[in-house]
């Protein structure tokens, strides 16, 4: 067991989750034992009874005993069934505040965390990591008491009832302990294993289904199959690896315990035939030997399972122990009323150190104008716009709206005044209408059909079987690009916000849906200020001043017609899209 | 034990298993798609079988050997008699021990070889499958038949199959000892076999609710985090934390109630099972006892029945348990037999033939088309392209240039009329011919996980590395491709997240240029990238589109204007074609859609 420090300290963090449930753990636990210790009674009576059938024949004292055998029985079931209601519930208990407490913890990370990790890692710790703690805690720690407790009652009833028969029937049960966790940690990893080659396999089966038409298109039917079977024989390989092992250590930790019970019939056997035994005792030792067999297994299987659950525990505590980097200062104040002028002074940002994406950016943005962030992939345009909404906060230098610093204020009174609309926006499994009342939970129909208006939605939501009640997403139908595109507009205005940011909102949608979405975005701007980032000169074109940026840094500023006499990386856009603005300007006078 | 696989929440079985078809028929295929498994491995199921036979028949040994240690050994105080008793204890012991080994390694790896077989079969099956197919079922289904559905059935034959004959064996094996010890002994002892049979059925039925219950809830558990997780920026920019915490710990409780009906359910049954197993060792006790005081039965038939009842009942909560796991397997049975008897709808002829080096010459003669039942989308399309022309088709979302493409592809077949490539109806000739000269270019690019050079190389395995790169440098890919971290041996995640949707572009673009089709369909993307790469994707085009045959389903003004034939589609019908001059000149569809920038131009 690698029984480091910091392991310990995971497992005794672990065992803080049971601390509102250390009562019923308590109740549990004593619960358990007393299943067990009437059990031990019951293997006695049975000797007894046994040994009277054979030296006397007074009848009451046998239906006696065997009356006693069934209330044994009842009381023990009745320990148990206190027992298992008890842990029961427990265990839910945990695994509900564990999980509610990891959801709230993820909530509340900075876009910073989750640029750094995938959603997938995510959902392992949310999911997998989670069920193996919950699971140790839950009812592993009751089991293991129970166990270590009836192996320890067990054994001491049959060292004082005759030392010598314990010692011959125990001898062989360390081996059973050490060959159970053995088992329980050889087969891990690979069993792991063939889970993950399993997930090799899907993942070709998913990439050949939903990529269906290029693989016929290319006719690669054959190579394909080939690759599927190659993965698939992978996963046979390692199921036949963990089935080996199940099949050497199985049958061999049924096999151990036959041995203490062949060392008791044998000794003990002839410790009655020379009398030094009663045949009761005899009688009861065989059964107290079957008894210890289960626990003596599982022991093994719990401690390996408490080492990965402590790993386990160890990964989500990792999530749990991050710093949250985006916090609301102690006295934070609401946004003051005003129009909306941001203000970039002297600012500069960092993902990583050293590494700066924006440097000494100084600007100022009037209220109820519309500027449009130009300039190549990487530049720093998106970085620039998420400072605002304080998604992350500047390395140096600072931003201001409507003359607050953004770092003083409360995020909610931030971020419900600005609406952002992004390339691909994610919409929720929900109805179009939560879609668009997201973030304004007070809305109404009106207010949300008024800003579906807005956006240019509202007739092809109406053309949806239910209309705004239509569910969208994985669980319901699927929207075309510039569709989803309008409902991300509607649901930022819907907030009626004091500054709109479309971050690339209309790139990938189509010339005659952007023309659409354009319309809608005209009346939008209106009376809010608004930052556009775009590559095409037709949304470009709807900005009253541009801002060009470059490396990182301010590299022009003005109208197109200015920019277009001073500034190169303008000058190749516009020439290159000449062309497209002008169509899509027609289209739009047609529209 | 699990691991967490993106997209696994999408593919999770939230219905129950349903089986409404019982029939003798049916029953009798099911039986014999699995036999017809089995049968290349005959020699291993042989062992598997008669393994488990001699495991469960030498389980059964022990305490039979107990009792006749107590009775020949210890009674009599023959220590020579116990001593051999006890060696034939191990004995058995160690036969128990090799035959389990045997059975388990043989049943399983029998069992994983026929998912194996299966899993295979399945997808070499939907790869037969025509588009259609596809496009009617979600991804998600079709994929969960070849990982949940295969999965539902491994617990079937890995341990179900194995649990049914032991635990039946085991149960009868058991009871038949019993009675032949002592009939009236063994009747007193399974007098209370009723009562545990109508608690197990109670709890069957019950559990299996309630489990659906839980399977289901933690469904939408982990569906909720899985798209919180996915749209956690919007959730923050909108500042939803508070309403999406209390949501979720709703759906949680949800969760939770339904676990703790089973916890109440495990908590009756099985302390129930337990104290009607002591109830049983009672009956024995005293009864048996009391025989035993008669003489009538030796003391160590008592013993063997008390050692005998510890585990008896074991095999009817296994059975109990297996029910659920039977079900669920046979559903999933169900769903694979469903695709295997799916037929492909576009098939090749018997006497279909290679089609020879293609020229490039199509023609698309009255061609009428309809998906499915569904009404008709094309209505009679006339087309007639000369070897070597760039066609654009162009028109509204919905027109039908998209199923053109498709129909040019053969991935579907025309309800009436014909397609023909060098004067070759597409029906006479075999699929794979056709496509392996056919380069189809979709929307978005899309990529396979695996290296950069795979994907290029995707439609021809084969190519050396100087091919791949020199496809590549065609199409100005190159340069990209050698500044990522291993060049063309950088491995891609799935779909190619790693590439921006330009670059995405420009490796379909080599992987294409190097499959050097002889006709070519390109969707192209909507998308609008930064103007460095839009000036490559250009240049590329041009490169892709020379020499051949090819139909654009066009986005691009460049590409429109470029093309050598422009075809305007509207609701199904191809109302004018011709080159752009032409078309201007005929002021109809195609100049009050696309006309205005021409002055521009």
């Amino acid at each position: 067991m690698a029984e480091t420090p910091a392991y310990r300290h995971t497992f005794v963090r672990l065992l803080g989750f049971l601390r509102p449930y250390k009562w019923s753990l308590a109740v549990s636990i004593v619960l358990a034992i007393g299943a067990q210790a009437a059990a031990v009674v019951a293997a006695f009576l049975t000797g007894d009874a046994l040994e009277g059938a054979v030296s006397s024949d007074d009848r009451r004292t046998l239906w006696l005993v065997a009356l006693a055998i069934a209330v044994t029985g009842l009381v023990r079931a009745l320990f148990m069934m206190g027992r298992r209601l008890i842990a029961g519930r427990q265990a839910l208990g945990i695994e509900y505040d564990m999980r509610n407490a990891l959801y709230s913890k993820l909530l509340r990370l900075s876009f910073g965390f989750y640029d750094r990790h995938q959603t997938g890692q995510l959902m392992s710790r949310a999911t997998v990591d989670l069920q193996a703690v919950r699971f140790f805690l839950g009812y592993g720690l009751i089991f293991f008491f129970q166990h270590v407790t009836t192996i320890v009652g067990v054994t001491a009833v049959m060292l004082v009832t005759n030392w010598r028969l314990a010692v011959a029937a125990t001898a062989i049960t360390p081996l059973i302990v050490i060959l159970a966790y053995r088992y329980s940690s050889v087969s891990h990893p690979v069993l792991r294993d063939v889970q993950q080659k399993m997930a090799d396999v899907a993942t070709v089966a998913e990439e050949n289904i939903v990529g269906v038409h290029v693989v016929k298109s290319f006719a690669q039917e054959r190579a394909e199959a080939g690759k599927f079977a190659r993965r698939s024989e992978e996963v046979f390989g390692r199921s036949v690896e963990a089935n080996r092992q199940r099949a050497t250590y199985v049958p061999l930790l049924s096999f151990l315990p036959l041995i203490a019970q062949a060392a008791v019939l044998l000794f003990g056997g002839r410790m009655v035939a020379n009398g030094t035994l009663g045949f009761g005792e005899f009688i009861a030792f065989n059964i107290l030997v079957v008894m210890l067999v289960m626990p003596l297994r599982m022991l093994g299987m719990w401690i390996g399972q408490m080492q990965r659950a402590t790993a386990s525990g160890e990964r989500i505590f990792e999530v749990m122990d991050e710093a949250e980097e985006i916090t609301e200062k102690p006295g934070a104040v609401e946004l003051p009323p005003g129009e909306g002028r941001i203000r970039f002074e002297h600012l500069s940002f960092e993902y990583a150190p050293g590494r700066p994406v924006l440097e000494d950016v100084d600007l100022e943005l009037e209220p109820g104008r519309t500027v449009a962030l130009i300039g190549h992939t990487g530049s720093g345009k998106t970085t620039l716009a998420s400072l605002i909404p304080r998604f992350y906060d500047a390395t140096t230098g600072r931003v201001t709206v409507d003359g607050a610093d953004v770092r003083d204020l409360k995020l909610t009174s931030l971020r419900r005044k600005i609406g952002i609309v992004a390339q691909d926006p994610f919409l929720f499994s929900e109805t179009v209408f939560e879609n668009i009342a997201f973030g304004a939970p007070g809305a109404t129909p009106d207010d949300v059909e008024r800003a579906a208006r807005l956006a240019q939605a509202h007739e092809f939501i109406e053309d949806l079987p239910a209309g705004y009640d239509t569910v969208i997403g994985e669980r319901g139908i699927t929207l075309s690009g510039g569709q989803r595109q309008r409902l991300a507009i509607a649901r930022a205005l819907v907030m009626d916000p004091r500054i709109l940011i479309l971050d690339d909102a209309t790139a990938s949608v189509d010339a005659t849906t952007e023309a659409k979405i354009r319309l809608g975005l005209r009346e939008a701007m209106k009376d809010r200020t608004t930052i556009i980032i775009a590559h095409r000169l037709s949304t470009i074109a709807l900005a009253d001043e541009l801002v060009v940026l470059d490396g990182g840094r301010i590299a022009g500023r003005g109208t197109d017609a200015e920019l277009l006499r001073t500034n190169p990386v303008f000058r190749e856009i516009y020439e290159h899209g000449l062309l497209e603005r002008e169509f899509a300007e027609r289209v739009e006078a047609r529209a | 034990m699990r691991v967490w696989q993106p997209g696994g929440h999408l593919t999770q079985r939230r219905d129950a298993p349903e089986i409404d078809d019982w029939s003798w028929a049916r029953t009798a295929r099911r039986i014999s798609t699995l036999a017809s498994l089995t049968r290349p491995y005959k020699g291993r199921t042989m062992l598997a079988i008669v393994s488990l036979l001699l495991a469960t028949a030498t389980a059964l040994a022990p305490p039979f050997l107990a009792k006749l240690a107590v009775d020949d050994g210890i009674r009599e105080r023959d220590l020579d008699t116990l001593t051999w008793i006890v060696i034939a204890f191990v004995g058995a012991g160690v036969a128990s021990f090799l035959t389990a080994a045997a059975q388990t390694y043989f049943t399983g790896w029998t069992g994983e070889r026929i998912l194996a077989d299966l899993r295979n079969k399945l997808f070499r099956h939907l790869q037969r499958l025509s588009l259609g197919y596809f496009e009617r079922n979600r991804a998600g289904v079709i994929i969960s038949r070849l990982t949940n559905d295969v999965d539902a059935l491994d617990q079937l034959v890995t341990d179900g199959v194995t649990t049914l004959v032991q635990s039946t064996l085991l149960l009868f094996g058991t009871a038949i000892i019993l009675f032949l010890f002592d009939w009236r002994l063994a009747l007193a002892a399974l007098s209370v076999m009723p009562l545990m049979a109508i608690a197990t059925a109670l709890f069957r039925v019950r559990s299996s609710r309630a489990y659906r219950d839980v399977r289901e809830r933690l469904g939408l558990v982990t569906a909720t985090l899985a798209e919180d997780i996915g749209g956690i920026r919007v959730v923050q920019s909108f500042r939803r934390e508070g309403r999406n915490q209390r949501h979720f710990e709703e759906v949680n409780a949800h969760y939770r109630e339904a676990n703790q009906q089973t916890v109440v359910l495990n908590g009756l049954y099985f302390p129930f099972v337990d104290f009607l197993s002591a109830l049983a060792t009672a009956v024995v006790i005293g009864y048996g006892g009391w025989l035993a005081s008669q003489g009538e039965i030796s003391v160590g038939t008592l013993l063997a029945f008390v050692l005998y009842l510890a585990n008896f009942f074991d095999p009817v909560q296994q059975l109990s348990q297996l029910y659920n796991t039977f079900l669920a397997a046979v559903a999933a049975l169900d769903k694979i037999m469903e695709v295997i008897d799916e037929e492909p709808e576009v098939r090749d002829n018997p006497d279909a033939r290679d089609l020879e080096r293609i020229h490039g010459d199509v023609r698309f003669d009255g061609v009428r088309f309809g998906y499915g039942n569904l009404p008709e989308v094309l209505h009679g399309i006339d087309l007639d392209v000369p070897a070597g022309t760039t066609v654009a088709l162009v028109g509204h979302t919905g027109a039908g240039k998209s199923t053109i493409a498709k129909l040019l592809a053969r991935f579907y077949d025309p309800r009436k009329g014909r397609i023909t490539i060098d004067g070759t109806d597409l029906r006479d000739v075999k699929q794979g011919s056709l496509r392996r000269q056919l380069g189809v270019v979709p929307q978005e690019g899309f990529l396979f996980a695996g290296t950069v050079r795979d994907n290029i190389a995707f439609g021809r395995p084969d190519a050396t590395s100087e091919q791949v790169a020199s496809a590549a440098r065609a199409v100005g890919a190159h340069q990209f491709i050698l500044g990522l971290e291993d060049g063309y041996e950088t491995n891609l995640q799935e779909r190619g997240t790693r590439l921006s949707l330009g670059q995405r572009q420009l490796v379909a673009f080599a992987r294409a240029l190097l499959a050097d089709p002889r006709v070519l369909i390109l969707d192209e993307a909507t998308s609008s990238v930064d103007i460095g790469t839009e000036r490559k994707i250009e240049e590329a085009l041009g490169k892709l589109l020379s020499d051949r045959t090819a139909f654009v389903i066009a986005h691009r003004l460049s590409t429109i204007r470029g093309a050598d034939l422009i075809v305007v589609v509207e609701q199904g019908r191809v109302v004018e074609q011709g080159t752009h001059d032409e078309l201007m000149t005929k002021q109809g569809l195609y100049t009050s859609l696309y006309g205005d920038w021409a002055d521009v131009a």
